[in-house]
């Protein structure tokens, strides 16, 4: 058997009026959405006139990135089933956002969450929030088009440098034009690519690996597992205590709570009862590709163990199966796919820093400029922020390419409890916010292994995604804010009325009562545990 | 009808937030409770095929049941409001 260790495509033209044609219709969809683009709730929110099914669609693909098809199937590979757990909660991610605060961020028209930050907490707390999600949006950005320009690397065989700039210049082209309308219409396009790349051409590999179960890739593998058991005894092991398990909440599920291109994918719906119904659809789909990933990661161990070859590049698994047991042109199609996977999260990730500097600090700087304008200066920032990674992914500093899963975590200790008690509690105080999401941000940072080796809460690759630093500085983070804002607001700092008021107002209530959102019982439970639980993220390891 | 509707509000969101995680969650069930582990199906182990059917079917049911139900409450804030308005108005007159 003929194995590749690293993908090469030799039938080129093949691929090239493959991708070239994908990129064709993403140019025609950007050039449809700039034409309907006339205000600013058309650049950043699409005019709150999105479907459910589209927004479903785009909301799957926005949250899919490049990794989705070169990144898990090396995870898989490292740490076998226990990644597929931590793969699969991120599912979470847009119902809890719906639930917890899309709904109630849509009905006052919000372009990200710093929009309710804003009107909820005043201008500082939005320039600090906005800063941790400007950074954590450039980290996952310059992900995406490194992964981009290796991905035109491996294809024409020309230098990191110039397949960089050709994908960037590309890629971000048809992004600006487009603006959030655009950028909403390629994904679901982007998503459906996804599926088709990922799911039908695995069917083919699974039917040569000889399993009957090729009809339906995502669930029909069982007939391989016996194998693979035979080969890999520990394959299906949990592997991990039941803390490892629990520290998945707070750094995976509570982080991706505040990313705001997710978020704004809700804010896009044409209304509140379509972005709940988008929701289905989004699991529906998301749920699709994902299975099909771990099928990817399973039958790359199968490979493994049953050829007893193994691949020097895991992370392109997905790529090389296709080159062992399917044509040229099938490969080219997955590499399709990988590319519009990682497109679509670029994208994504440049509308959220477009709308958070051009809207949300834009707007703090320069409130009284007219709405042409602010549309005008949106897509030069939309733009601006495109040129911005580029030029940072050519020689990205360090710190900034760390892993964004790791990122997740950041944000988690830094954004996320102002988001939700902002949203659920009449009490919590922006001078709270400012001082626990400053403190937990940088400790995050501190205990990781990524700045100062020799403080690091934690090991190996627990500690590395941060998963290990995030379950002490998440918990931490919600306990200080709440002990905080109510010391804050005993001392006469407490929240205006007009701040109060939004509350009653985002939740759909045309009159306000103090009483509502507004104990102290719950947030004090809620502190108390999660102490406790910072506690446990505390010992050792 | 709007205290009652608030209530309903708080109730709902935490029960979905609960079924959301435990559908998302399934896996660290296993962990904790070792015992559930063991059997087979569809032949893979049930602690795997559980989990990635809960992370998928489990969570889309719970979706639409959420869609539902929010969507009903949103109309019930929505009357709460009218009905409201409407005794406003009577009162005012």
């Amino acid at each position: 058997m003929q194995v590749p260790q690293a993908f090469v495509i030799t039938e080129l033209w093949t691929a090239i009026i493959i991708i070239g044609a994908m990129f064709a219709m993403f140019y025609f969809m950007g050039w449809l959405g700039m034409k309907h683009t006339a205000s600013t709730d058309d650049l950043y929110a699409a005019g709150f006139k999105i479907g459910a099914v589209v927004n479903g669609l785009a909301m799957a693909s926005t949250w899919a990135s490049l990794a989705t098809f070169l990144g898990v199937s090396a995870l898989i590979l490292k740490l076998q089933v226990p990644f597929v757990f931590l793969w699969l909660q991120w599912a979470l991610s847009i119902p809890l956002i719906t639930l917890l605060y899309g709904t109630s961020m849509r009905r006052m028209r919000a372009y990200t969450p710093c929009t309710f930050i804003k009107a909820r907490y005043g201008n500082q707390c939005t320039v600090i929030v906005a800063l941790w999600m400007i950074l954590v949006m450039v980290m996952y950005a310059l992900g995406q088009l490194i992964g981009l320009g290796q991905t035109f690397e491996i294809l024409f065989g020309v230098k990191y440098e110039l397949a960089l700039f050709i994908s960037g210049v590309v890629v971000i082209g048809y992004m600006v034009a487009g603006g959030m309308m655009g950028a909403s219409y390629n994904a679901a396009f982007q998503m459906v690519i996804m599926m088709v790349t990922m799911v039908v051409p695995m069917g083919w590999v699974m039917k040569v690996m000889g399993s009957s179960g090729w009809w339906f890739p995502p669930l029909a593998y069982g007939d391989m597992v016996p194998n693979m058991l035979k080969m890999i005894p520990t394959f299906f092991d949990t592997k991990y205590d039941f803390r490892w398990y629990f520290a998945l909440i707070p750094a995976f599920t509570l982080g991706p709570v505040a990313l705001p291109h997710l978020a704004a994918r809700v804010f896009t719906s044409s209304n509140l009862k379509s972005a709940r119904w988008a929701v289905v659809w989004f699991i529906l789909f998301l749920g699709l590709l994902f299975s099909g990933t771990y099928v990817v990661g399973f039958a790359g161990n199968y490979f493994q163990a049953t050829t007893g070859i193994i691949i020097k590049k895991p992370d392109q698994i997905t790529l090389i199966l296709q080159l062992v047991y399917s044509p040229q042109w099938v490969a080219a199609f997955v590499l399709a796919g990988a590319i519009a996977a990682g497109v679509s999260t670029l994208n994504g990730n440049l509308m959220a820093i477009a709308a958070l500097v051009g809207s949300d600090i834009l707007g703090i700087l320069a409130p009284q400029m007219e709405a042409k304008k602010k549309m005008r200066v949106g897509f030069a920032v939309l733009a601006l922020g495109g040129v911005v990674a580029l030029l940072l992914a050519f020689n990205p500093p360090t710190f900034l390419v760390t892993s964004i899963l790791w990122a997740f975590g950041l944000l988690a200790s830094t954004a996320t409890p102002g988001i939700l008690l902002g949203v659920w509690w009449k009490q919590a105080n922006k001078y709270a916010l400012i001082v626990s999401s400053t403190i937990c941000g940088l400790i995050f940072i501190v205990i990781s292994p990524h700045v100062i080796k020799s403080i690091v809460v934690g090991k190996g690759v627990t500690a590395a995604l941060g998963m290990s630093g995030g379950l002490v500085t998440i918990p931490l983070s919600f306990a200080l804010f709440i002990v905080l804002s109510i010391i804050f607001n005993k001392m006469g700092w407490a929240p205006s009325q007009e701040e109060k008021a939004i509350l009653d107002k985002i939740h759909g209530w045309n009159d306000y009562r103090e009483e509502r959102y507004n104990g102290n019982v719950w947030p004090w439970v809620v502190a108390v545990v999660c102490l406790a639980i910072s506690w446990w993220g505390l010992q050792p390891w | 009808m709007k205290e009652k509707a608030y209530k309903k509000e708080i109730l709902v969101t935490i029960v979905f937030i609960i079924l959301y995680m435990l559908m998302g969650h399934t896996a660290s069930l296993f962990v904790l409770f070792p015992g559930l582990q063991g059997g087979s199906m569809w032949g893979f182990p049930v602690h795997y095929i559980i989990p990635v059917l809960t992370g998928w079917f489990g969570m889309l049911i719970v979706a639409i049941l959420a869609a539902l139900v929010c969507n009903k409450l949103d109309d019930e804030i929505e009357a709460a409001n009218k009905a409201d308005e409407t005794a406003a108005g009577k009162g005012g007159e």
